[in-house]
């Protein structure tokens, strides 16, 4: 069985179809949504984790439908998603930020995580106060925090400097290695898929390719979405 | 001969040590310290000017809690005092003249009916929840004016209550001591996980759901623990006026309450003691010489208040700590 199965999803906004009958199933460990903006990367991600449910279609975690679950719910059976744009919360510590999450699925090592995220000498900071690319290690170890069995990652490397997404990207290694499951979304192709197994992805809200990275940059649907029709 | 070893003293629990901060024993002080002060003129104006300070400090305590902390602006504050009020003169008027029953019963009304309105309203977000809970005091009004004869009300209220204690002293002894109770559980139930999660849904409540957290039972608990509370010192105002009438369902019971966590910090709680003393205080003396006119005055001061001192008067003195005792990260 699938850890998480997507079947003819399609998401709607008015007359737009952000997402249009998309269908897909996750055995690997770390799967990357690729492309262009207004793809509909995002809004997949965000049927997946709940926070929006889709217009037709079904999605299935570990068997059990979760279309119309509430996002907490989704959370709670493992499946866990950090921001493009990161959300601290911003009146609490770094450490008080993981803590929040702590309690739920049996709960995680903070120290553990604080570690594997590069944390552990900004615990006592107040969130609020920490730069950006500490903000975006602080998001992925929220997601952490929570135990997740699978980790939706949009645009962890995004606003990040080449230092800065080689630092991360290292960590989202480590973890993989680990045994973390995640799906990333991102722009930034050729640094992230350094760290996946298999890549997914969509144009204008359709599926052009899911299959593996040798596969990926010989498929002519992906290079004429890249490159355009002339270059393809 | 080797000296028997020294058994390690155990480790205090982490609500014990998060709770004893110096602004904590601070506040306790200037509560004891005022009670102590006001001794010497049991019933004069300044332990009078003490007992309402008291009584504000229990209400700002009580909004601090759960909209200062949740970020969810409660307006509909005098609706639960006047509740409580209402309560205790009812029950009074039924012939249970018992003090302590009457403080109970009024909290529990101001429980429940926190509950009532809070469960179907906190699913709302917050400007929404906001407008519901300013339209609360309004309609009890309304509903007092149109049913006080089918409420056995004597007039449009309760006259004749019993003292909550034979002088203002007295009065001002029993409210302190509930104040330095609620400061104390608030402070723990601030510092506790649902106390964390009532400061995370003021900073993203989407945020929060997205990861796991049902937000929805902590906000409900927080605003009926406050509307109990708010119940509570309603009951202790119309003890001590000995009256429970339309006026405690009036905008200052909401007005001073805010100012003071203004002034305090918003989510401090500890703040509201410091600042519930400051606030009343200048306006039972304002008031003396300014009359009507103080209430502009803490208008004005009131915005003046957000524009220069948002964090509050305790939020400087905290960050400055922070800044001292945080280690230098690499």
């Amino acid at each position: 069985m699938s850890l998480l199965e997507v079947a003819g999803d399609s998401r709607s906004f008015g007359g737009n179809r952000a997402v249009d009958d998309v269908s897909f199933e996750m055995s690997v460990e770390a799967l990357a949504i690729v492309g262009p903006n207004g793809a509909g990367k995002t809004t997949l991600l965000n049927l997946v984790a709940g926070l929006l449910h889709p217009s037709r279609g079904s999605i299935r975690f570990r068997g059990r439908e979760i279309s119309r679950l509430p996002p907490w719910r989704v959370a709670r059976l493992g499946m866990v998603k950090t921001y493009q744009v990161v959300r601290p919360f911003r009146s609490l510590t770094v450490e008080e930020n993981l803590a929040l999450f702590s309690r739920l699925r049996g709960g995680s090592a903070l120290d553990g995580i604080l570690d594997a995220t590069g944390l552990t000498p900004y615990r006592h900071h107040l969130s609020g106060e920490l730069p950006f690319g500490l903000l975006k290690r602080l998001e992925l170890a929220k997601g952490l925090s929570t135990h997740p069995e699978l980790l939706l990652l949009d645009e962890p490397i995004g606003g990040l400097s080449r230092g800065e997404a080689e630092g991360l990207l290292a960590t989202l290694s480590a973890l993989k290695a680990r045994g973390v499951r995640m799906i990333i979304v991102e722009h930034r192709l050729s640094e992230i898929l350094t760290v996946v197994d298999r890549v997914l992805a969509l144009d204008r809200g359709r599926m052009i390719f899911h299959g593996s990275q040798s596969e990926f940059f010989r498929d002519p649907a992906v290079r004429t979405a890249y490159l355009g029709s002339d270059n393809a | 001969m080797k000296p028997p070893e020294r058994r390690a003293r155990p480790a205090a629990p982490r609500w014990l040590t998060r709770l004893v901060s110096p602004y904590y024993i601070a506040a306790l002080a200037v509560i004891v310290v005022f009670v102590l002060w006001s001794a010497g003129a049991p019933t004069s104006y300044f332990a009078l000017s003490l007992v309402f300070a008291s009584i504000y400090i229990t209400l700002a305590l009580a909004w601090d809690f759960s909209s200062g902390l949740s970020g969810y602006l409660n307006f509909g504050l005098p609706f639960f005092f006047g509740l409580g009020a209402f309560t205790a003169g009812y029950f009074a008027w039924g012939g249970q003249r018992y003090v302590p029953f009457l403080l109970f019963v009024a909290l529990g009304v101001g429980a429940v009916g926190g509950f009532l309105f809070s469960f179907p309203t906190l699913r709302l977000r917050g400007p929404y929840f906001s407008l519901l809970s300013l339209l609360l005091p309004l309609i009890a009004v309304d509903f007092v004016l149109a049913f006080w004869t089918q409420l056995h009300m004597p007039t449009e209220g309760y006259y004749d209550l019993p003292f909550l204690a034979v002088t203002p002293w007295g009065e001002l002894i029993i409210l302190s001591v509930a104040n330095a109770v609620l400061l104390t559980v608030f402070l723990v139930l601030r510092n506790s996980h649902f106390g964390l999660i009532l400061r995370g849904i003021r900073d993203d409540e989407d945020a929060l759901s997205s990861q796991g957290i049902r937000t929805f039972p902590y906000k409900v608990l927080a605003f009926t623990i406050a509307s109990g509370v708010a119940g509570f010192s309603g009951a202790t105002y119309a003890l001590t006026v000995t009256f429970a009438g339309l006026d405690t369902f009036e905008f200052t019971f909401i007005l001073f309450p805010i100012l003071i966590v203004i002034l305090g910090g918003t989510g401090e709680i500890v703040g509201s003691v410091f600042a519930g003393y400051i606030v009343i205080l200048l306006y039972q003396y304002l008031f003396q010489a300014l009359s009507e006119v103080t209430l502009i005055f803490f208008t004005g001061a009131a915005i003046l208040l957000v524009l220069f001192l948002p964090g509050g008067i305790l939020r400087p003195i905290r960050s400055f700590v922070r800044f001292m005792r945080t280690p230098e990260a690499p």
